[in-house]
């Protein structure tokens, strides 16, 4: 062999000798998880996407949750709380937490944490403060917050999503020495790295309450940016990571083939929708029933979907807020009652709509609003499929410049905020709704504090709704999660993944 | 400069008459409409489209791009931050090219019609053909899904390099003489260099086959093979020297497109670079770090084309400037 030849393979030797094993000893149990968002601000209120809420509530902390499988909001950081008149809410802080650098957990944290969300210029979260007045502190573990009007989901706003961060760290340095370099929690979670656009780590915070307990919980969370599905479902098989969220139906097999992974799914909380603006030819509520009447969800959900949706009767489905089993109207698979109703509106020899649906964004959105056109057609329209790009349809949608499009609004744990922003008069341009008697029931609703009350005056507002037809109601989606079979966890409907809630097995 | 402000200008244009609106991308579904405007003005966006891109061109003369609206943070300091991961990938697309291509298409080039040259043409028609993120897929599918033998994206695992110091994984990891995060990082590397550079291999392949074909009908080529020279002192003295002026031209070209190239494939395998980083900014409308990207791009390709200029010289003692 020439001297050549002998350093090639001898570099190719001492290459293959050396094995890639993680350095850091620390970790005893770690958990990567493959996600679709991306993570890209220090700035735990840089940002807006699910899967950040979720991290930093972990890791910096946050008021309370909802507890899916109580059915009811539960307090994080905060122990209890209380209504003490209907624009004034008490929370009463947990006295035993300490943030990561020892110092304690008080009111005046979460009041900066408030006015940081108001006025951070690179704040994005502004909308979870919006129905908040202002913040004070009662006393050392007592924080008031003053609505502008009655809001009884006022949880449905905060909760998750008012992060709560370090006053002292931020007064001492600045927000964005702050940020990058001494994110000090309060959570159950410590923050270990943050790479841009790869991935967040971050380790199990033994002082935290309860955390010694879990011993099963995972010590080390990395969440990494995958944002293929092939790439997410490839890495789980082979072993970079060990949970894979939102596995689409079609490599859901792949997962379940292989001995070591596992897939698990859950009702996502996020309602799909047809939604039609009041206008020529939806301004007949004959019209918009027909369309509803028009289209066999059934038929869409077992075949297309592989029965990996669950119908929507109504706006909500089971496990969400308020859900009435027995909310009326429903609307069958009737195509001859659509073409009677479209009759009755006027036009009986059919009219033409045309249909926006984004390509990419939710399961199968194109093919299953391809079906829907035609099921469209069948039942007396004249419906034309349009696919613009998800950045051109959404923003016209907040305009208020789409007729008729499919859509999924997430995050409705409380229907309330959602049913005001697309449908309450004024909450939105995105339908241009408007139905004074369903403004009352709304208004009526924020201002009910009796849970039952409550409950049953958003019940009447969605009998309303679904009759009224501004939108038909469609399905949720079932998130797929692909798993590794050491990995014991069930996934929330609202998506956010919290290590407690892991166990890693041996 | 003229080129840059040009570019600049209708980058700055194209974008803002694209539908599509920062503010309602980053807001998350449950702003309102006092929020959306908040952004905007925020942001700058309530101006008028000539203001704002004055504006901008005044700040970008001091080297200032703007802050991103997506990371808020500068859009230098962003990109900075990406571009290693992406000269890194081009940097190993263009050695495994060279290191494929060149010695594939003198040997197809010197003998014709022979297996090998059938076998390096069809290597380099496959390369050509195929889609990059098809390739990129089929690549992650096979060597990390089935023969588990290569991870199926990423630039490390966790937990194996050391701290960063020049960005470059695989320098880095030379620097600390941090072996196994270096075997991590060539492994890394691997998959998305082979899917990115595919297209170039072939295309240089062929380009160096036909230029060696005609270069060796020359004359002073059978003058040198008629003066008793050995075949491979012809060939690669003789031949290949006087093939390499379009050779070179064409690998400078295809730098381009592999940069173009890396947009693609660097979201197939979660490759945290520029190209990444663009899809970011596209599909968020975040104007500012676009706009950073492209001009950063139009930079890169400007001193590659000075570069393959300067090589000319050294290659063909002629050409003087």
């Amino acid at each position: 062999m020439s001297p050549r030849k002998l350093i090639v393979v001898a570099a190719l030797a001492a290459l293959a000798a050396t094995d890639a094993k993680p350095m850091s000893a620390n970790a005893q149990t770690r958990v990567s998880i493959g996600v679709t968002e991306t993570m890209e601000t220090y700035n735990p209120y840089g940002d807006s996407v699910s899967l950040l809420y979720g991290i930093w509530c972990q890791v910096m902390g946050c008021l309370g949750t909802y507890d899916f499988n109580k059915a009811e909001y539960v307090g994080m950081l905060a122990e209890k709380w209380e209504v003490k008149d209907p624009n004034n809410w008490i929370f009463h802080l947990r006295k035993d937490i300490r943030w990561h650098d020892g110092s304690p957990f008080t009111a005046d944290d979460v009041v900066h944490s408030f006015n940081r969300v108001r006025n951070d210029p690179q704040s994005k979260q502004g909308q979870n403060i919006a129905p908040i007045a202002s913040a004070s502190a009662v006393d050392k573990y007592t924080v008031r917050f003053t609505t502008k009007q009655p809001t009884a989901p006022l949880p449905e706003y905060i909760f998750d999503r008012l992060i709560i961060t370090n006053r002292a760290v931020y007064e001492k340095y600045g927000a964005d020495t702050a940020d990058r370099k001494y994110p000090i929690g309060a959570g159950p979670y410590k923050f270990k790295e943050l790479v841009p656009g790869q991935r967040f780590v971050i380790t199990k915070n033994l002082d935290y309450p309860g955390m010694k307990q879990l011993k099963q919980a995972p010590d080390e969370i990395v969440y990494r940016v995958m944002r293929e599905d092939e790439q997410r479902v490839t890495a789980l098989l082979n072993g970079e990571i060990q949970i894979a969220q939102f596995i689409p139906p079609h490599l859901q097999k792949r997962v379940e083939s292989d001995p070591n992974t596992k897939a698990t799914s859950v009702d996502s909380v996020e309602i799909m929708f047809l939604a039609m603006q009041p206008k020529p030819p939806f301004d007949k509520k004959e019209v918009r029933q027909a369309v509803c009447h028009a289209i066999d969800r059934d038929r869409i959900i077992n075949t297309l979907l592989q029965g990996l949706a669950t119908r929507l009767d109504g706006p909500i489905g089971p496990g969400q807020y308020a859900y009435d089993p027995n909310l009326k109207p429903r609307y069958d698979y009737n195509p001859e009652k659509s073409k009677k109703l479209l009759a009755q509106a006027g036009y009986p020899n059919g009219v033409d709509v045309e249909l926006e649906t984004p390509v990419g964004r939710y399961t199968l959105d194109k093919q299953i609003n391809e079906v829907i056109a035609q099921m469209l057609n069948a039942a007396g329209f004249r419906a034309k499929l349009l696919t613009p790009e998800w950045a051109t349809l959404w923003s016209n949608v907040q305009a208020g410049k789409v007729p008729f499009y499919y859509m999924g609004r997430g995050s409705v744990v409380d229907p309330s905020v959602a049913l005001s922003q697309y449908f309450e008069t004024g909450g939105s341009p995105r339908i241009g709704y408007s139905n004074p008697k369903f403004d009352k029931l709304l208004a009526t609703e924020r201002q009910t504090f009796d849970p039952a009350k409550r409950k049953k005056v958003l019940s009447e507002a969605m009998g309303l709704l679904t009759d009224d037809a501004p939108a038909c109601f469609m399905w949720r989606h079932k998130m797929i999660y692909g798993m590794a079979k050491n990995i014991d966890y069930k996934p929330t409907p609202s998506g956010r993944m919290f290590g407690e809630d892991m166990r890693v097995l041996k | 400069m003229p080129v840059l402000l040009l570019i600049t200008l209708l980058v700055f244009v194209l974008l803002h008459a694209a539908p599509g609106d920062p503010a309602s991308m980053l807001l998350g579904q449950e702003n309102t409409a006092a929020d959306l405007e908040q952004a905007r003005r925020r942001w700058g966006l309530d101006q008028p489209i000539l203001v704002q891109y004055f504006k901008f061109a005044a700040a970008a003369a001091t080297g200032d791009l703007g802050k991103s609206f997506r990371f808020s943070r500068p859009v230098k300091e962003v990109i900075a931050e990406r571009l290693p991961a992406t000269i890194e990938l081009a940097f190993f697309s263009i050695l495994i090219a060279l290191a494929l291509a060149i010695p594939l298409g003198v040997w197809a080039g010197a003998r014709p019609n022979s297996w090998i040259d059938n076998l390096g043409t069809s290597f380099g028609l496959f390369g050509i053909s195929m889609p990059n993120f098809w390739l990129g897929i089929m690549l992650i599918l096979v060597c990390a899904g089935s023969f588990h033998i290569l991870p199926s994206g990423g630039r490390s695992t966790y937990g194996v390099a050391g701290a960063a110091q020049t960005g470059f994984y695989f320098l880095d990891s030379l620097l600390d003489r941090n072996w196994p995060a270096l075997k991590d990082a060539l492994l890394h590397v691997l998959l998305p260099a082979l899917a990115l550079g595919a297209n170039m291999i072939g295309i240089l392949m062929r380009v160096t086959r036909s230029s060696v074909l005609d270069a060796d009908t020359e004359e002073y080529v059978v003058t040198a093979r008629a003066k008793g020279l050995g075949d491979r002192a012809v060939l690669w003295r003789h031949v290949f020297a006087n093939a390499l002026i379009p050779i070179v031209t064409v690998a400078g070209l295809e730098l381009g497109t592999l940069l173009s190239g890396s947009i693609i494939v660097e979201t197939v395998f979660a490759w945290p670079g520029i190209g990444s980083l663009l899809i970011t900014g596209v599909t968020s409308r975040d104007y500012p770090l676009v706009t950073g990207v492209v001009i950063m791009y139009t930079v890169v390709f400007v001193v590659i084309n000075l570069i393959i200029d300067a090589l000319y010289a050294v290659i063909d003692p002629r050409i003087r400037y």
